[in-house]
């Protein structure tokens, strides 16, 4: 047998909470690859963030042994993450791959994501082998989900290994259907290089490490590469296999997934979906890339400590070369000083870039309320896209503004269906379809503008139908619509950082409940401070924060100095994290109450 | 040529000469000299009862002859009588105030000699709001601190040798709820450990409830020459509603005794924003201090502090604390009803009849040393701060080990004593001395907090005097936020 055609590729797909992480630990103890002692749930998920919040953000691949029918096969396992955020990260780790394990929660059944991950399965033309997990639960349905996977998605599911992440039931068989189902790669290994890039990130010893699957050809360390996007040439250093840490391996041929250094310094040079070839014997043709992710919500990071700018110009860069989807450029605000707008798929990136930045390179921010990019056509001029609310022009001048539209997908039971129209309608959404997957489940279709699902429609959801809902969402386009900008005034000065852009039907209830809550959070002053909400100098809603009469520490009894030092300097401290705007300070909380309103 | 007198004689306090509000008491006061008495002291002591018999006599002979004159009702007509003279009188007296403020708080400031705490961690009962060290136990526990105490006092022999004193304050707790005689031998104990000079400030706390001739005969002979009273309201509903248990009697009695004995020197202490005081409330209450002859009132605010019974009520919804604005409204006539009866607030929630300032609490608001003795007390000791454990049980061991009792020990370092020198000075009418500050911290406030304060001078809430910073006493209760601009 051919080296290559022991080699099997393969990812799992599967909606959110359908037992990934955990059938890749199994497998992963099955072929022995980690030590028991080394063992620990969700061995994949590496980080902090996603081992507590129990979610996959990071893609992460693993090279594992596995003895079948007296032949070693090597199985290169990617485990993706499953929020609709990342489907970006998804569509990466297919195109490595030949074949995907579809997971489907034997209890849930087919749910939103199920199929959004399986449409770009299809679309990667890979080889898709259905798993029924978690059949240990009372509650697991095994005829009825496989019947769901037949008429909703249309793959025979008959003979779909019955398995248990949990307990562990069955795995072998899932294993092994993956070597008889999943084709081996089928690359020239005496072809020239061509290895797709679909991951890097950045070492601080070994510099920009690319996560590459070899199509073509082959690499070792001392070989002179080429980017093909970029252009540029490095000598490699080192080349491994990941196991799931990284291991040095002397070669890298056609069909292996492993990581390429080469000293790379400078993070924007190892692009995801860049083609690596050999300077002395390129490929012709590079592949095919990836689609660019768009991003879809864009808000403002800036340092709490104005100093600190440089530093988190760096941990965005080295944040980027991890996360291909990330966007940021400089931006400047009169109340925040200087700091990055940035692009994020959704919120729960957003969240977690955010808590990474703060985790992993010890930041303080601030962050403003997210916004998405909306169409200007201004008299006269060309249409652009605008992400930041400052930069929208006077009304006078605009001739029409359009914002971007997605097409969502709820499934839900059909009992909370009525509170979810409800929610959608609320939120501008224009119904489109209503389709019975079964007697237990509907699924919605509906064009919303993505403004409106940006804050909180998903926790919006949740809550609705207990949990039981799930959604996918898609832009579709641009539609003219009726958009205003709205300034928050901060005893007379206009707070740059809290304006936003919002559709006149709903200004005034978001105007007032953000006056509100910014009542709520800034602390009283000396003075007093009218908060008011502008739109094109007209007021729609006032709060007064009333000023502070009493402030005054109680006697230094028996000379006890310290105490009260220290109490002072404890509110010192809190000064210190407050932005200054005008004469008005500010805590950071105030810039993402626009997030926590409830209109 | 009455004026010029005033400005030479220092010593007598200025409302005596001008003052025809209330008893004009012309006793000398009973600052007694201790050197004297630890030398022969069983004759000075004979000479002393001799004297308050004498003084008790007399006042007893002058209590009757008011009373006399005062048959028709004249209550509370303390400043609607001869109401044309008052307006002139009041101006005077401002005009005066003010220069006996400086003169006053430059001796003060100079002053550089150290002040004596003794806290007394015992209390009949302990008030709902109180966060305070006290406990309610018998003559045993007292008897059994007293020898912790009077230890604690030899272990500091060697290291205040050199160290001269001219406070002592007693305070607590209540001091007096201690048995009889101690006071007496607490300062005999005193005065043969440290060293004191010229005349001393010796205050003690006392509360209503515990006041008794003999005890009050006691302190006098001690050498106690101001007492503080822990009025906080007449209204006994109102006190009651905080665990406090006392009444008008109580405290008609206690200002009765103290000035049979002959002190004048008297404080109060008074509360306002109680749980359901009324404004007319705080006014009886200043309205009768004042009738007292009371020279220096204390005012606080409440403050509902975690761990209390009170914070423990308010969550429970049993009690229902008191709005800002009317605390704000209390504060307000505080200030007016002190300011007409010539007291100057001379510290936030200090004031006092000028020359009646309080020394000893002076010391924690200037850069002067203070040793703190007895369960919970706080020093200031040669850089050091540093207090002694709130556990009596734990203060008795560790002194019977022959340890010190301290549990926290700090050097305060200039950035520190930056924030403390900031906080204190502004607390104080006087404010902060800008010359003293760039000198002590290498620091021109004025350049580096230039934007603060012009801030605060344009918004009204400070203004520069003669090189001193100070805050406006119409802003004095939001201190606390002027000072955190400034730190």
């Amino acid at each position: 047998m051919d080296r290559q055609d022991r080699i099997r590729n393969f990812c799992i797909v599967a909606h959110i909470d359908h037992g990934k992480s955990t059938l890749a630990d199994r497998f992963i103890e099955l072929t022995n690859t980690v030590a028991k002692r080394d063992m620990s749930a969700q061995l994949l998920d590496s980080m902090d963030i996603e081992r507590e919040r129990g979610i996959t953000i990071k893609l992460t691949p693993t090279t594992m042994k596995y003895n079948y029918k007296g032949e070693e096969y090597t199985l290169n396992l990617i485990d993706t993450p499953g929020h609709v955020d990342f489907s970006y990260e998804v569509s990466r780790s297919l195109m490595a791959c030949e074949g995907a394990i579809l997971v489907v929660d034997a209890s849930q059944g087919v749910q939103a994501q199920t199929l959004a991950n399986v449409y770009l399965a299809f679309d990667a033309k890979l080889e898709i082998i259905p798993v029924l997990n978690k059949v240990d639960l009372p509650s697991a349905d095994c005829e009825k989900v496989i019947k769901e996977i037949e008429d909703i998605i249309g793959i025979p599911a008959e003979d779909a290994p019955r398995i248990s992440a949990k307990t562990g039931l069955n795995i072998e068989e899932a294993l092994q259907r993956v070597v008889e189902n999943v084709p081996p790669p089928h690359g020239d290994i005496n072809a020239p290089l061509k290895a797709l890039i679909f991951d890097s990130y950045y070492d601080s010893y070994k510099g920009a490490v690319s996560m590459v699957r070899i199509v073509d050809g082959k690499v070792k360390a001392g070989d002179i590469i080429k980017f093909m996007q970029t252009g540029k040439s490095f000598e490699v250093t080192e080349v491994g296999i990941f196991a799931p840490k990284n291991v040095e391996c002397e070669i890298l041929r056609a069909g292996d997934v492993g990581y390429i250094c080469a000293s790379i310094k400078n993070v924007s040079d190892t692009k995801v979906g860049d083609t690596i070839t050999l300077l002395e014997n390129p490929t012709p043709m590079p592949l095919d890339g990836f689609k660019v992710a768009v991003p879809m919500v864009f808000s403002g990071i800036f340092p709490l400590d104005g100093s600190k700018y440089e530093e988190l110009k760096e941990a965005l860069e080295k944040l980027q070369l991890n996360d291909a989807s990330l966007h940021f450029e400089k931006e400047t605000s009169t109340a925040l000083g200087h700091g990055f707008r940035c692009g994020f798929l959704g919120l729960l990136h957003m969240e977690i870039i955010n808590e990474r930045l703060e985790r992993e390179f010890n930041l303080d921010l601030i962050t403003t309320a997210p916004s998405v990019e909306y169409k200007i056509k201004e008299v006269n001029k060309e249409a652009y896209l605008i992400s930041n609310p400052s930069f929208m022009p006077s009304v006078q001048s605009i001739e029409s503004m359009e914002e971007p539209m997605v097409k969502m997908e709820i499934i839900t039971p059909p009992e909370y269906m009525g509170n979810i129209m409800d929610l959608c309608s609320d939120r501008r959404g224009e119904y489109k379809n209503m389709q019975y997957l079964d007697a237990n489940r509907t699924k919605l279709s509906y064009i919303m503008p993505l403004n409106e699902i940006v804050y909180d429609f998903f926790d919006k959801i949740k809550s609705l139908s207990k949990g039981y809902a799930s959604m996918d969402y898609e832009l579709c386009g641009y539609k003219e619509s009726d958009l205003v900008k709205m300034d928050i005034l901060l005893n007379g000065d206009i707070c740059d950082a809290l304006s936003i852009i919002v559709h006149r039907s709903k200004a005034y209830g978001r105007g007032r409940s953000l006056c509100e809550k910014l009542k709520e959070v800034i602390p009283r002053h000396l003075f007093e401070i009218p908060i008011q909400a502008v739109i094109g100098g007209k007021v729609i809603a006032r709060e007064t924060i009333s000023a502070v009469r009493k402030d005054v520490l109680a006697k230094c009894y028996g000379g006890d100095v310290t105490r009260k030092r220290k109490l002072l300097e404890k509110q010192k401290e809190g000064k210190k994290r407050m932005r200054k705007l005008g004469s008005v300070e500010l805590p950071s909380e105030a810039f993402i109450s626009i997030l926590k309103i409830d209109d | 040529m009455e004026e010029k007198d005033l400005e030479l004689n220092n010593t007598q306090p200025i409302d005596e000469k001008f003052a025809d509000i209330g008893e004009s008491v012309q006793e000398t006061e009973s600052k007694v000299t201790w050197k004297d008495e630890l030398v022969e002291q069983e004759e000075i002591e004979e000479t002393v009862d001799q004297k308050i018999e004498r003084r008790l006599e007399e006042l007893e002979r002058k209590r009757k002859e008011e009373l006399e004159q005062n048959q028709k009702p004249k209550k509370r007509a303390l400043w609607s009588n001869k109401k044309i003279k008052k307006f002139d009188k009041i101006r005077y007296r401002e005009q005066k105030c003010k220069e006996w403020e400086v003169r006053i708080v430059q001796q003060n400031m100079r002053d550089d000699k150290l002040g004596l705490y003794i806290h007394i961690p015992f209390c009949d009962r302990k008030c709902d709001y109180c966060d305070f060290v006290s406990y309610s136990m018998g003559l045993d526990a007292q008897k059994e601190f007293k020898e912790a105490l009077f230890k604690e006092i030899d272990m500091y022999r060697k290291q205040c040798a050199k160290m001269v004193f001219n406070s002592i304050y007693i305070g607590g707790g209540t001091p007096s709820v201690m048995y009889e005689g101690f006071i007496y031998e607490l300062s005999r104990k005193i005065y043969s450990t440290f060293h004191f000079e010229g005349d001393i400030e010796f205050t003690i706390e006392v509360n209503p409830n515990s006041v008794t001739s003999s005890k009050l005969m006691e302190y006098l002979r001690a050498g106690v020459n101001r007492v503080s009273v822990g009025v906080q309201c007449i209204d006994s509903k109102i006190l009651a509603n905080v665990g406090r248990f006392q009444t008008i009697d109580n405290i008609d009695n206690t200002f009765n005794l103290l000035h049979k004995m002959g002190f004048i020197n008297i404080s109060a202490d008074v509360m306002i924003g109680l749980p359901r005081q009324s404004l007319d409330a705080v006014r009886d209450t200043i309205e009768y201090l004042i009738e007292r002859n009371v020279k220096h009132i204390s005012v606080y605010t409440l403050q509902v502090e975690e761990n209390t019974q009170l914070y423990k009520n308010i969550k429970m919804g049993i009690i229902k604390p008191l709005g800002d604005n009317a605390c704000i409204k209390m504060y307000e006539l505080v200030n007016k009803m002190l300011k007409q009866a010539g007291f100057v607030r001379y510290e936030v929630s200090n004031f006092a009849i000028p020359t009646y300032e309080s020394r000893h609490n002076f010391k924690y608001w200037k850069d002067v040393d203070y040793l703190g003795l007895g369960v919970s007390a706080h020093s200031f000791l040669e850089g050091y701060r540093f207090n002694n454990t709130p556990r009596l049980d734990e203060y008795i061991e560790k002194i019977n080990n022959n340890e010190l009792p301290v549990i926290d020990k700090e050097f305060i370092r200039d950035s520190e004593r930056r924030t403390e020198y900031i906080m204190l000075s502004l607390r104080l009418a006087t404010g902060l001395n800008l010359k003293k500050f760039r000198k002590r911290f290498n620091e021109d406030l004025l350049k580096s907090r230039a934007n603060q304060i012009q801030t605060l001078i344009k918004g009204g809430y400070v203004y520069i005097e003669d090189g001193f910073l100070k805050i406006a006493p119409q802003h004095f209760y939001v201190s606390n936020r002027i000072i955190l601009e400034l730190l």
